[in-house]
C-alpha cells in the first residue's frame, strides 16, 4: 500500500518531465521544413490550378501592408507573429482547396508555439489586427485574388523560412 | 427656548415618463426650452421657489386641510432666497437608462451657517411614467433624489414636486424634461464609398437613429500610419461628402460625427478602413444570356492612365481592345456578352511592358440560366452508404450543393418535378466553398437524387442543370477477400474468392495473376469476366507460386470495378518433399582490407518441372566446420548464398525443402586451404564461330576426380555497371568421365576457361586455358576490305583501257592539221606534265600518271601574240606580256597554271584584241605524234564578255554546247577573232569574272584535265569526225581529249565543290581550232 502511495507520484512525476522536456531543436528543424516544403508545394498545385494568366502581377509587393510580404525573420516570436497573421488570413478563404493549407499552417504555428512555451519566449499579440480584419472584410469577397496573393506571399516566407531555421533556436 | 419646526414638504406628484413623445417642433427647441429648465451640459436644470402660509408648530398639530401655498419656477441664474427654493437637476445615469432627478433646498445649503439649530425639512418626490406606469416617489429632508428607469428609449418625463412646511404644502407646476436631450447624439452609422463613373469618390453615412435632428456633420481621415494628422472636412446638411484627394494604395481610416441641434457632437463613428486601388462599377451584375454588359473601371491610382487599360476575362483570357472605352484619363469601361449561363469575372489591369499590374478587386457578371457542372458520382454500399460527387466549374466561383431526396424512381421524377417545391433542399455537409467535390452520407442507395449547384453570391439564379442519380446506379463495390490460391501439381492454378457482402447484386469479378518471380517486370495476366468467385487457371508449369488479386463490379447495369483486393501468394501444393538438393558453385573472394573471405554460392535453380508432386519452395544451406560446429539457413529460391569463410575446412551441403521436408540427395562442396592435388595433365580449348570445344587429360597416376567443374567469365556483362563477379560467373559442371566438352553460346574468343577437378574432400588445382580467337569481324571486314580492293584494282584497268580508248579516238592526229605541218613539237613523257594539276586530279593521276600517253611541246615565241601572227601561220604560244614560257616549265611548277588563268584574267581592256596560240602534241606512245595546235584568244573583251554570260546558262547541262559557237568561228577563217580559241578555264568556270578571280589563287586553275576540242557537234562517231578531219584538213583542224567518262562519276561532288575549292562541275578544256592562213 505503501508502495502505491508512493509510486503514483513518481509516475506522475515523471510523466510531467517527459511532458515538459522540449522537442530537440534538429527535430523540430525537420518538421517544420516537412511542413514548409509540403505547404509551399500545396500552394503551388493550388495556384496553378488557377489557370491565371502568366502575365498578371496581382499586388505589388508594396501594396496590401496588412499581408506579410517580405518580412524579415528574426526568431521565434517573429515568425509565430507572421505565421498567426497569415493563418488568420487563411481563415476568409472559402472553404475547399484552401482548407488543407490551413490546416498544415495550423500544425506548424503549433509546433512553433510549443516550442516558445518550452523556452519561455513571451507571445506577441500581432500587430494592427483591426486593420487587418478591416482588410479582410473589404477584400475577402474576392477570395480567387485574395488568396493567390496571399497564398504566394505564404510561400513566400515559407521559403525564407526554410533558409533559416537557426532563427528557431532563438525568441 | 422657542423651538420651531418647519416641516417641509416636497412632493412629485406625477412625474410621467411618455417613450418618444417628441413632436416636430422640438428640433426647434432652444437649451432653455425644457419647460420651466434648461438643457446643460446634459442636464436638465429648474429652480423653483414656493411661497408657503405662516407655519404651525408641532405642537399645534396638524390641521385637516392644510394651507396651500403657491410656486414658481424661476430663472435659475436669480435664485429669490427669500422664499423656500429648490434646485432640481436631472440627468442620465449608468447606460443611460436611468434618469435621476435631485431636488434640493437652498436652505439645506445655508443652514450650517445661519441657524444654530438647523430647521428640518421634509421632501417628498413622486416620480411617475404613465406609459409603462412607472413611478418613482421619493422624499427627504432638504433634499430628495429619484431614478426611474427609461429602459434604454428616450422619453419626456412629467415632473411634478409639491412642498410641503409645518403643514404647508404648495404644488409646483408641470415640468417636463426630454430625456432624448439628456444624452450625445449617435454617431452616424454605415459609412461606406461609392465611386462614380466619373472617377469621383462619394462617402455617405446614415443616422444612427431615424429621427435624427442632426444637421452637421464632421468626417475625417487619415492615413493607418499617421493616425495624428487628421484631414476634417465641415458637411451641412447632408449626409454624404465627395473626398477627392484620396491616393491610391494608401490605407485610410476614415469617422464621421453629427451635432445635434443643442450643439452636443456625437462620438466619432466607428472607423472606416480602406484602400482605393480600381473600383469597378458595377461590382456585381447580373444579366442574361447573350445581353451585353458594360463595367466601368476606375483607377485610383493616377499614375495609371485608363488608355493603358487591360481587361481580364477569368484572368485567363484579354478582351479584345476594340470592346474598351476610354471615358476619361482615369476610367476605363468595356462591354462584353456573356453567351453561357454561370459566373464570369472581368479585371481590369493597367500594362506594365509585357505584364499586366492588377490589384485584388474584380468584377463579377451572373449570367442567369443554368450551367452544365458535368457531374460525376460514385456510391459506396458499406455500413454507412455515401456517395461521392465531383463536379467541374469556374475556379472563381463559390457553389453550394443542394440536393433533394426523392422516394421514387428517377425516371418518374420529371413528372413529378414541380410539386415538391415546398420539400426543403439539403446542403453538402461542407458548406459553400470552392470544392469541387462533395461526399453524402447515410444516403438510401435505391433513392433518387436530384443534385445541383448554385453559385453562392449569386441570388441563387445562377444554378447548375440538376442531375438526377440513383446511387445504386453507381456503386463502387468493395473488393473482394478472403482470397485463397493454390498451384495444383496438374499445372492449375485454383482460386477463390468471397465477395462483399454489399450490395446485395448480382457480381461479376476479374481476376489477375503473375508469377512471384516475374515480380521485377509486372505483367499481369488478367483474366474475366468471371461469374463464380473462384477460378482455375491452366499453367505451363507447376511448381510456380503466384501473386493473385481480384476486383468485382455489378453483373448487369451499370457501376464501377472495385479496388484490386489484396494481393495474395499462391501455395504450392506437394505431396511428398523433395528428393535432390540443387548443384552449386561458389566464388572465393577475400577481402583485402579486412582480411576476411568471403563466399558465395552460385546456385542452380532446381528443376521445378522436375516432380509436381514435390515442389521446391526453398534451400537449406548446411555448414560444416573442422571443429564439427553445423548450423543451416532457410532461405527461398535464391540463386546466390554468401558466407564468410575463415579458411578452415569447410562443408556446405545446399538441400532443396518444401512444407513437407528437405532433400536427401544433395551435394556437398568442400572448401580447404590444404595444397591442391595436381591431376590435370593437359587443358585446351579450340574454338569455331559459335562453339568452344575443350578437351583435357589426367595425370594417370592420380585418382579420379568426383567431377570436374570449367568456369569462365561472361565478357557480355559489364564489370563496370555494378554487375558483381558472381553475376559474370558463368560454370558447368562435368562428369568425371568425360574429357572433352563442347560449349555452344555467345563468346566473344578471349575467355578464361578454368578446369577445377572436385575431389570429394575438397578442389584440385585449376587449370587455365584462354580460347583465343580472332575477332569474326574482324575476319569479315577483312574479307571485305580485300575483295574491295580487288574490285577497285579491276575497275582501274577497265577505266584506263577506256580512257585510253577514248583518247585515242578522240584526239586527232595533229600532224593532219595544216598548222602543224612541219612543225616542231618537243615531246613530253607523261600527261602529268600536260595537265600539271596532279594535286586536284584525285583520280586521274591512277589512270594518266602512270603511263605515258602523250606528250606536249611548247613552241616558244618571243614576239608578243598577235592575230598578224596567226595569219602568218606563226606558231603563237601562250604568253602573258612579253613573258613566254614553255608548257614544260609552266606545268612543271604546280603553280603555273594558275599563272595561266591570272594572265588570262588579268586581261584588262589594255589587253583586249591580243592573243595567245599554244601549240601542243598530244603522242601515243604505238603512233606518230599527233599534233595539237590550240589557240587561244586571251582577254577578249568581246569573247570574254559573251563567255561570261554565257556560261551560267550553258555550262554544268550542257558543256559541249559552247563549241556551237567556235564552229562557224572555226569555219569563218575571215575572222581572226572569233577563231580564236577561248580560254580553257574561263569558258567553263561557273563563276562570273569577279568570282574567277577570287578562286584563282585557290587552285581552280588546277583542275585543268578535261581535255576536249570539238569540230562539230557530232561527236559520237568516230569515222565521221575522221572524215570530217579529212574534208577539212586543209581548212581547220579541231583536236578533241574527251576524258569525260571519268568525270561524270564526280558530277554531282563536283556542283558544291566549286564553292570549296575541289574539283568544279566543269573542267577546262584545252581546244584547238585552225586557223586558216590567209
Amino acid at each position: 500500500m505503501y508502495f502505491s502511495v508512493l509510486l503514483y507520484p513518481c509516475i506522475l512525476g515523471m510523466l510531467s518531465l517527459v511532458h515538459a522536456i522540449p522537442v530537440h531543436p534538429d527535430s523540430l528543424k525537420n518538421l517544420v521544413k516537412l511542413q514548409a516544403d509540403t505547404i509551399i508545394l500545396r500552394i503551388k498545385d493550388h495556384n496553378e490550378k488557377l489557370k491565371l494568366s502568366p502575365k498578371l502581377l496581382i499586388g505589388d509587393p508594396e501594396l496590401y501592408p496588412e499581408v506579410p510580404a517580405n518580412k524579415p525573420i528574426q526568431g521565434l516570436g517573429s515568425i509565430v507573429e507572421t505565421l498567426s497573421t497569415f493563418h488568420k488570413v487563411l481563415q476568409r478563404l472559402p472553404k475547399g482547396h484552401v482548407s488543407q493549407i490551413r490546416n498544415d499552417l495550423f500544425t506548424l504555428l503549433g509546433y512553433l508555439k510549443d516550442r516558445m512555451t518550452s523556452m519561455r519566449c513571451t507571445l506577441k499579440e500581432p500587430a494592427n489586427e483591426r486593420s487587418l480584419d478591416a482588410f479582410l472584410e473589404n477584400n475577402a469577397t474576392h477570395h480567387i485574388t485574395f488568396g493567390f496573393l496571399a497564398l504566394d506571399r505564404l510561400k513566400q516566407f515559407m521559403q525564407k523560412l526554410i533558409v533559416n531555421l537557426d532563427h528557431l533556436k532563438s525568441c | 427656548m422657542h423651538f420651531t419646526y418647519l416641516h417641509l414638504d416636497y412632493f412629485f406628484h406625477h412625474l410621467t415618463l411618455q417613450h418618444n413623445p417628441r413632436v416636430p417642433g422640438l428640433a426647434a427647441l432652444s437649451p432653455s426650452d425644457g419647460r420651466g429648465g434648461i438643457y446643460e451640459d446634459l442636464k436638465w436644470k429648474a429652480l423653483l421657489c414656493c411661497e408657503l402660509p405662516f407655519a404651525q408648530t408641532l405642537d399645534d398639530g396638524l390641521s385637516e386641510h392644510p394651507p396651500v401655498g403657491q410656486c414658481q419656477l424661476l430663472n435659475a441664474t436669480k435664485p429669490e432666497s427669500s422664499r423656500n427654493c429648490l434646485d432640481i437637476l436631472c440627468w442620465l445615469e449608468g447606460e443611460q437608462t436611468n434618469l435621476i432627478c435631485n431636488a434640493k433646498s437652498h436652505r439645506a445649503a445655508a443652514a450650517a451657517s445661519l441657524f444654530a439649530v438647523r430647521p428640518q425639512l421634509v421632501v417628498q418626490m413622486n416620480v411617475l411614467s404613465d406609459e409603462a406606469n412607472h413611478a418613482a416617489q421619493c422624499a427627504g429632508e432638504d433634499t430628495a433624489m429619484c431614478s426611474i428607469s427609461l429602459h434604454g428609449n428616450d422619453a419626456t418625463v412629467s415632473l411634478n414636486i409639491s412642498i410641503s412646511l409645518n403643514g404647508s404644502t404648495a404644488l409646483s407646476p408641470k415640468m417636463q424634461v426630454s430625456t432624448h436631450h439628456l444624452r450625445r447624439p449617435e454617431p452616424p452609422v454605415n459609412l461606406h464609398y461609392n465611386v462614380t463613373t466619373e472617377g469621383e469618390v462619394i462617402f455617405r453615412w446614415s443616422d444612427a437613429q431615424p429621427n435624427s435632428d442632426a444637421i452637421n456633420f464632421e468626417i475625417r481621415y487619415a492615413s493607418n500610419s499617421s493616425l495624428q494628422q487628421w484631414e476634417v472636412v465641415k458637411v451641412k446638411g447632408r449626409s454624404w461628402v465627395s473626398l477627392n484627394e484620396l491616393s491610391s494604395g494608401i490605407r485610410y481610416m476614415v469617422q464621421v460625427r453629427c451635432q445635434s441641434h443643442i450643439n452636443y457632437w456625437s462620438e466619432w463613428s466607428q472607423p472606416f478602413y480602406f484602400t482605393l486601388g480600381v473600383s469597378y462599377i458595377p461590382a456585381e451584375i447580373f444579366t442574361t444570356p447573350g445581353s451585353e454588359v458594360t463595367i466601368y473601371a476606375v483607377f485610383h491610382n493616377r499614375s495609371w492612365s485608363a488608355s493603358k487599360a487591360v481587361w481580364m476575362l477569368n484572368g485567363q483570357v484579354k478582351i479584345p481592345e476594340s470592346q474598351y472605352r476610354v471615358i476619361n484619363e482615369q476610367v476605363s469601361a468595356v462591354t462584353v456578352t456573356v453567351d453561357e449561363p454561370g459566373f464570369d469575372t472581368l479585371m481590369c489591369c493597367h500594362q506594365w511592358g509585357e505584364r499586366f499590374k492588377c490589384i485584388i478587386a474584380y468584377a463579377k457578371i451572373y449570367t442567369e440560366g443554368m450551367f452544365n457542372a458535368d457531374f460525376t458520382c460514385q456510391s459506396k454500399n458499406s455500413e454507412v452508404d455515401t456517395m461521392s460527387c465531383e463536379w467541374n466549374k469556374s475556379a472563381w466561383a463559390q457553389v453550394r450543393l443542394l440536393y433533394r431526396q426523392y422516394t421514387s424512381m428517377c425516371e418518374t421524377i420529371s413528372e413529378m418535378e414541380g410539386s415538391e417545391e415546398a420539400e426543403e433542399n439539403m446542403e453538402c455537409p461542407s458548406g459553400a466553398g470552392d470544392h469541387r467535390e462533395c461526399t453524402l452520407r447515410n444516403l438510401s442507395l435505391f433513392s433518387c437524387y436530384k443534385i445541383w449547384l448554385e453559385v453562392e453570391g449569386g441570388r441563387g439564379k445562377v444554378r447548375s442543370f440538376p442531375v438526377y442519380v440513383a446511387p445504386i446506379d453507381y456503386v463502387k463495390p468493395s473488393p473482394p477477400s478472403v482470397l485463397e490460391a493454390t498451384t495444383l501439381p496438374n499445372k492449375i492454378l485454383s482460386v477463390s474468392w468471397s465477395r462483399p457482402r454489399l450490395p446485395v447484386y448480382d457480381m461479376q469479378y476479374e481476376l489477375r495473376f503473375v508469377a512471384l518471380r516475374e515480380m521485377a517486370n509486372t505483367q499481369w495476366k488478367v483474366i474475366g469476366p468471371l461469374l463464380e468467385p473462384q477460378a482455375e487457371i491452366q499453367l505451363k508449369e507447376s511448381c510456380i507460386q503466384f501473386k493473385v488479386e481480384v476486383r468485382c463490379r455489378r453483373l448487369n447495369g451499370s457501376g464501377y470495378w472495385s479496388d484490386w483486393s489484396m494481393s495474395y501468394t499462391s501455395v504450392v501444393y506437394n505431396s511428398k518433399a523433395p528428393e535432390m538438393g540443387p548443384d552449386f558453385w561458389r566464388v572465393i573472394e577475400e577481402h583485402p582490407v579486412r582480411s576476411v573471405t568471403n563466399v558465395t554460392l552460385i546456385i542452380k535453380q532446381p528443376v521445378l518441372a522436375g516432380d509436381p508432386y514435390s515442389c521446391v519452395e526453398g534451400l537449406v544451406i548446411e555448414h560444416r566446420a573442422s571443429g564439427r560446429a553445423v548450423w543451416s539457413n532457410e532461405t527461398t529460391l535464391a540463386q546466390f548464398h554468401s558466407f564468410q569463410w575463415r579458411k578452415e575446412a569447410h562443408t556446405v551441403t545446399v538441400m532443396s525443402r518444401n512444407a513437407l521436408g528437405i532433400s536427401t540427395q544433395n551435394r556437398n562442396m568442400t572448401l580447404s586451404h590444404q595444397p591442391k592435388r595436381r591431376c590435370v595433365r593437359s587443358f585446351s580449348a579450340v574454338a569455331n564461330s559459335s562453339c568452344v570445344y575443350l578437351s583435357w587429360s589426367l595425370l594417370s597416376d592420380h585418382p579420379v576426380p568426383q567431377s570436374f567443374v570449367i568456369e569462365w567469365l561472361d565478357l557480355k556483362k559489364d564489370p563496370e555497371q555494378d554487375v558483381s563477379l558472381t553475376e559474370r560467373l558463368q560454370w558447368v559442371r562435368v562428369q568425371s568421365a568425360s574429357r572433352d566438352l563442347s560449349l555452344c553460346r555467345r563468346f566473344y574468343g578471349s575467355e578464361e576457361f578454368t578446369l577445377y577437378p572436385v575431389f570429394v574432400d575438397g578442389e584440385g588445382e585449376p587449370v587455365r586455358y584462354t580460347a583465343t580467337r580472332g575477332d569474326p569481324a574482324a575476319y569479315i571486314l577483312l574479307l571485305i576490305i580485300a575483295f574491295l580492293s580487288v574490285v577497285l584494282f579491276v575497275t582501274l584497268l577497265m577505266s584506263q583501257n577506256q580512257m585510253r580508248k577514248l583518247m585515242w579516238k578522240d584526239v586527232p592526229n595533229p600532224n593532219k592539221c595544216s598548222w602543224a605541218k612541219g612543225m616542231d613539237f618537243r615531246q613530253i613523257n607523261t600527261i602529268e606534265n600536260l595537265f600539271p594539276h596532279s594535286e586536284g586530279l584525285t583520280a586521274c593521276p591512277l589512270l594518266l600518271v602512270s603511263e605515258s600517253i602523250c606528250e606536249v611541246e611548247i613552241i616558244e615565241k618571243t614576239h608578243p601574240v598577235t592575230l598578224e601572227h596567226e595569219q602568218d601561220n606563226e606558231v603563237p604560244i601562250y604568253k602573258s606580256g612579253n613573258k613566254t614560257a614553255t608548257d614544260s616549265a609552266l606545268l612543271a611548277d604546280s603553280s603555273e597554271p594558275l599563272s595561266l588563268e591570272a594572265s588570262t584574267a588579268a586581261a584588262t581592256p589594255e589587253t583586249s584584241g591580243q592573243s595567245s596560240v599554244t601549240y601542243s602534241t598530244v603522242l601515243r606512245s604505238d603512233q606518230p605524234s599527233l599534233l595539237r595546235k590550240q589557240q587561244e584568244s586571251l582577254s577578249s573583251s568581246s569573247d570574254e564578255g559573251n563567255f561570261s554570260a554565257n556560261n551560267s546558262e550553258i555550262s554544268g547541262s550542257f558543256p559541249g554546247g559552247l563549241w556551237d559557237l567556235e564552229n562557224h568561228v572555226c569555219s569563218d577563217s575571215a575572222n581572226p577573232r572569233h577563231s580564236s580559241s577561248y580560254n580553257s578555264v574561263e569558258e567553263f568556270s561557273e563563276t562570273s569574272d569577279q568570282d574567277y578571280e577570287a578562286s584563282e589563287s585557290t587552285g581552280v586553275a588546277k583542275d585543268l584535265y578535261y581535255l576536249e576540242v570539238n569540230e562539230e557537234e557530232e561527236e559520237e562517231d568516230e569515222e565521221e569526225i575522221e572524215e570530217t578531219q579529212s574534208e577539212q584538213e586543209n581548212n581547220e583542224i579541231v583536236m578533241k581529249v574527251d576524258a569525260r567518262p571519268l568525270l561524270e562519276g564526280k558530277k554531282s561532288t563536283a556542283v558544291d565543290s566549286s564553292v570549296s575549292h575541289s574539283i568544279p562541275l566543269y573542267l577546262p578544256q584545252f581546244r584547238t581550232e585552225c586557223i586558216n592562213p590567209p
